[in-house]
């Protein structure tokens, strides 16, 4: 009996460190996820801006001798994935590497700790990716792409729905697809459309790159939020259990000893 | 004066946004201002300082790394992967 209380007690200690560590990672989480859905939101609008008048640009006849318009042939396509700095995010980096099997035979450039030490690649941490490494990655991409590397290039990273779920999507970036219902006939372009396209589609891919990465992160942490919640909810339950099971046993042991005591007077 | 909207974007947010008299950057063909009224325009923008006059005819500068730049019926929206004021 006296083994059992101290096994109790010793998992009762375990569990309780954890629920400590569960209810700290949520709380950080929590804090972070305003900023992180700020951030999400400024590089979405930035995102929008750009892409309507790359809509406007891509709509014209003209545009379409543009390299990025082309569609390849080699049969080779490129993804960048997106996945989170650390674990402990419910789901969140499993469903990203799920979905990536899909395309198991393209080059990945990944961002986001995880998904660098799963691909091997140089880590880029996904929390401090800045638009100048976005800017440095898109030009690298456009130019293998234009000299007809790849057939398609692509981002694999999380959509933030709510705060409650976020699910795995895959943007095709490359080739651009032609614009529809963008009217640009009293527009004036300076040079002309496909000398615009050109020179600014490595920003454009740079700002959607941004806007993935800051999507994914708000994902993630959200994601770790919900996550620690349940894990805390989970661990206060199995606490309770084993409190009650420690409190019973204890009870057993001195009501034994009584029992042996008063058995032991009467002789 | 005229005055038009002027809106400054990037990546990380809103730069600018408010009224301006004019504007003036290095465009693809080379420097160019733009007053109020100015027809439908794109351009692509080189690595350049920008000059803005503001309403009260205070002006000021940044620094942007190229862009883009759009003029539709009195709203003028740069976007800008990196705009920095100059003091």
């Amino acid at each position: 009996m006296g083994a059992d209380i101290k096994k109790l007690r010793s998992r009762i200690k375990s569990v309780d460190s954890t629920l400590h560590l569960t209810k700290a990672m949520g709380l950080v989480a929590s804090s972070k996820i305003r900023r992180a859905t700020e951030a999400m939101n400024k590089s979405k609008e930035y995102e929008k801006a750009f892409s309507n008048v790359i809509n406007m640009l891509t709509s014209c006849q003209e545009c379409s001798t543009s390299p990025y318009m082309q569609e390849n042939s080699t049969g080779k396509i490129c993804l960048v994935v997106i996945a989170g700095d650390r674990g402990l995010a419910g789901g969140y980096n499993a469903n990203i590497f799920r979905f990536a099997k899909e395309y198991d035979n393209a080059e990945i450039i990944p961002i986001g700790k995880r998904s660098c030490d799963r691909y091997s690649g140089e880590v880029v941490l996904a929390e401090s990716f800045s638009s100048n490494d976005a800017v440095t990655m898109s030009q690298e991409l456009c130019s293998r792409f234009a000299k007809g590397e790849f057939d398609k290039v692509g981002i694999i990273c999380t959509k933030y729905i709510s705060i409650m779920s976020q699910e795995p999507q895959i943007k095709w970036i490359l080739p651009l697809q032609k614009g529809e219902g963008a009217n640009s006939s009293s527009m004036l372009f300076e040079p002309d459309e496909v000398t615009i396209l050109n020179s600014v589609i490595s920003e454009y891919i740079a700002a959607t790159i941004v806007s993935s990465v800051r999507e994914s992160y708000a994902a993630e942490v959200a994601a770790r939020r919900f996550a620690m919640d349940s894990a805390g909810k989970n661990a206060q339950t199995m606490l309770d259990d084993l409190q009650l099971k420690y409190n019973r046993a204890r009870q057993g042991a001195i009501t034994q000893e009584i029992t042996e005591i008063v058995a032991g007077s009467n002789v | 004066m005229n005055t038009y909207s002027l809106t400054v974007s990037s990546p990380d947010g809103t730069v600018f946004e408010g009224s301006v008299i004019m504007l003036s950057l290095r465009g693809a063909n080379g420097d160019l201002a733009i007053l109020a009224g100015h027809m439908p325009f794109i351009t692509s923008v080189k690595p350049c300082d920008c000059h803005i006059e503001l309403e009260d005819g205070t002006k000021k500068t940044g620094h942007t790394e190229g862009g883009l730049l759009t003029v539709a019926s009195n709203n003028v929206t740069l976007l800008s992967s990196s705009f920095k004021w100059v003091e």
